[in-house]
């Protein structure tokens, strides 16, 4: 399955993109807040924007998955 | 000629050896996508600069009349070459013959190119495949004993790490030995898809209850994110490339030093853009490669580990045509936090420059060591002091560019303190033991909590410090050395290369204990 996995820890901030929204790579998809930075997760494949899986200001876990893609 | 039959002979076993495990087994290394050998020799070398040592060792069979009648040639295919016109020493396993296992190599050939780089001081290049000379339950029934395992030749193999370059190719499945040789390397690289690393695998693993692939044993996906190998490629030719690549900013050996090549880019290049590359807002990240990138030499940047410690990069470089090694944060990841995985990165690559005498070059934005639970849990602070202390024993010449953050004890290790190093800051630095972020809290709490509004309080404080906080001010006490224009700093390290260059001394590194 392809999806967009957050590589770090921290709280999950924000969206920059929507369910049906086609991402490519290194696409900026979603905002994580970590040692007091907003930073940037970059997708790493391309694909079309399924479902966003994670609630906002919310921790998420290195490895986590944000967001399916298909 | 009075030798014709000896030499004829010679030759003979030398095309039979080149038929490798056979037509059929060589057929089947292709259809798995893999190069034979002697084909990987050919597209790393020089052209035509390769010269086998022992191309006739193997296991043979005579017929009553002391006729050769059957010969299969030893799975290691052992000799020297060149890369780049500068010599090298190759061990190639072929994996067309019994998998690369022992029951096919001969002890004395498998050391050769091991002895061969350490005593005539050349860099060492094992491609590995299969399981690399490691043992098989098969050899009991031939000995008919049990043994006490020992790797012979791992004297050599960790004695050459201090003298010569060693590099590891995992070209296919490696497991146990195999594996060992691999990661007992200054640089290592696997195949996407083609290369898997383990200490044992799959069949065996079943045993202990996990039932995986190769591939999710130890695949790259794995192994060029934890740091058993420095990076992932797409193909063998692109770890062919990588390994020219990597040989060639390093010396033939550590009683040598690195060569200058001669300087393509102008070492007083101002670079504008790098006046807007970090961000007023602090909470904002920048792309620190295309500052590295724009600093060194053009084109010259090699970057090392990609793929793990990812708060940090590291990678090798020219400037003015000196070969250095670059250390710089990545605000990307975690804000450039170290981390234990980027700390380990950093030890390895601060050892590789000390050990061939590359000056280093760092590129700071460090908001501290990462904090929270699974920072704890990943026992940060024992890779951060090793990492530390790797930074305080190294004697090659240093260079720091405080680009933005520079806080705590992560922040402290921005150079060695043994002696004098050039340093220099842009206009963005923001240093201190703490954040104030994270500190006021600490620092000021009964001021705050006496206060009938806490929210106002913490405000006064913070609005108080602020106006201290400039770099400028850090520089009326020289606890900052120089303040630079970002678009001069090629410059100024184009100049530190020039003063450290003769600094550089030849010699085998000794390393004091590290925590």
């Amino acid at each position: 399955m392809k999806r967009v996995q957050t590589p770090i820890t921290g709280t999950l901030r924000s969206y920059a993109v929507q369910p049906g929204d086609q991402v490519s790579v290194g696409q900026e998809v979603a905002i994580v807040e970590s040692m007091k930075m907003m930073i940037p997760v970059l997708a790493e494949q391309d694909g079309k924007v399924r479902a966003l899986v994670h609630p906002l200001d919310q921790l998420v876990h290195e490895g986590d998955t944000l967001m399916e893609l298909e | 000629m009075n030798w014709k039959d000896e030499l004829d002979e010679l030759a003979r076993r030398r095309q039979l050896a080149e038929r490798m495990g056979g037509p059929e087994k060589v057929q089947r290394q292709h259809d798995s996508g893999k190069l034979t050998v002697r084909e990987r020799i050919e597209r790393l070398l020089d052209p035509g600069s390769f010269h086998e040592a022992g191309a006739v060792a193997g296991a043979t069979k005579y017929d009553a009349d002391g006729q050769l009648i059957d010969f299969r040639p030893s799975n290691q295919v052992v000799g020297h070459g060149t890369i780049d016109g500068r010599p090298v020493a190759i061990a190639g396993d072929d994996f067309t013959v019994r998998g690369g296992a022992s029951d096919a190599r001969i002890l004395e050939k498998s050391l050769y190119p091991e002895k061969l780089a350490h005593d005539l001081c050349m860099p060492l290049i094992r491609l590995v495949d299969g399981t690399g000379g490691g043992g098989s339950v098969k050899d009991l029934e031939k000995l008919g004993f049990t043994y006490v395992p020992r790797v012979p030749g791992w004297d050599t193999i960790a004695e050459n790490l201090a003298r010569v370059p060693v590099i590891g190719l995992a070209l296919g499945p490696v497991a146990g030995l195999g594996a060992a040789r691999v990661a007992a390397t200054h640089y290592s690289l696997m195949v996407k898809g083609l290369s898997q690393i383990f200490a044992a695998g799959p069949p065996v693993v079943a045993h202990i209850g996990e039932q995986v692939t190769k591939e999710e044993l130890g695949g790259s996906d794995i192994h060029a994110r934890n740091g058993t190998v420095d990076d992932e490629v797409a193909s063998e030719d692109e770890a062919f490339a990588r390994t020219r690549r990597f040989l060639s900013y390093l010396p033939r050996n550590v009683y040598e030093l690195p060569a200058r090549t001669e300087p393509t880019d102008d070492a007083k290049r101002r670079v504008e853009a790098l006046s807007i590359a970090v961000p007023r807002d602090t909470r904002r990240v920048y792309a620190m490669r295309p500052i590295v990138e724009a600093v060194v030499d053009q084109g010259s940047f090699f970057e090392i580990g990609k793929l793990w410690g990812r708060s940090v990069i590291t990678g090798l470089a020219r400037l003015d045509g000196w070969p250095v090694g670059v250390i710089a944060s990545d605000p990307y990841h975690y804000g450039g936090a170290w981390t234990r995985s980027s700390c380990e990165k950093m030890t390895r690559f601060i050892d590789l420059a000390q050990i061939f005498h590359l000056p280093i070059v760092h590129l700071v934005d460090v908001p501290g060591f990462l904090i929270g639970v699974e920072a704890e849990q990943a026992a940060t602070i024992r890779y951060g002091v090793r990492a530390m202390t790797a930074i305080e024993q190294s004697t090659v010449p240093w260079c720091t560019i405080i680009v933005r953050k520079c806080f705590g004890v992560a922040g402290a290790a921005n150079r060695p303190h043994n002696r004098l190093s050039l340093r220099y800051a842009w206009p963005s630095g923001e240093w201190g033991s703490l954040p104030l972020a994270g500190g006021i809290e600490a620092a000021y709490k009964a001021e705050i909590e006496a206060s009938s509004d806490p929210a106002a309080a913490r405000a006064r404080i913070e609005e108080r410090l602020k106006a201290v906080t400039s770099p400028v001010r850090t520089a009326e006490p020289f606890s900052i050395e120089e303040i630079i224009d970002p678009r001069d700093t090629r410059r100024v390290l184009c100049e530190f290369i020039r003063l450290a260059a003769p600094l550089r001394q030849p010699g085998v590194s000794q390393f004091a204990a590290r925590p």
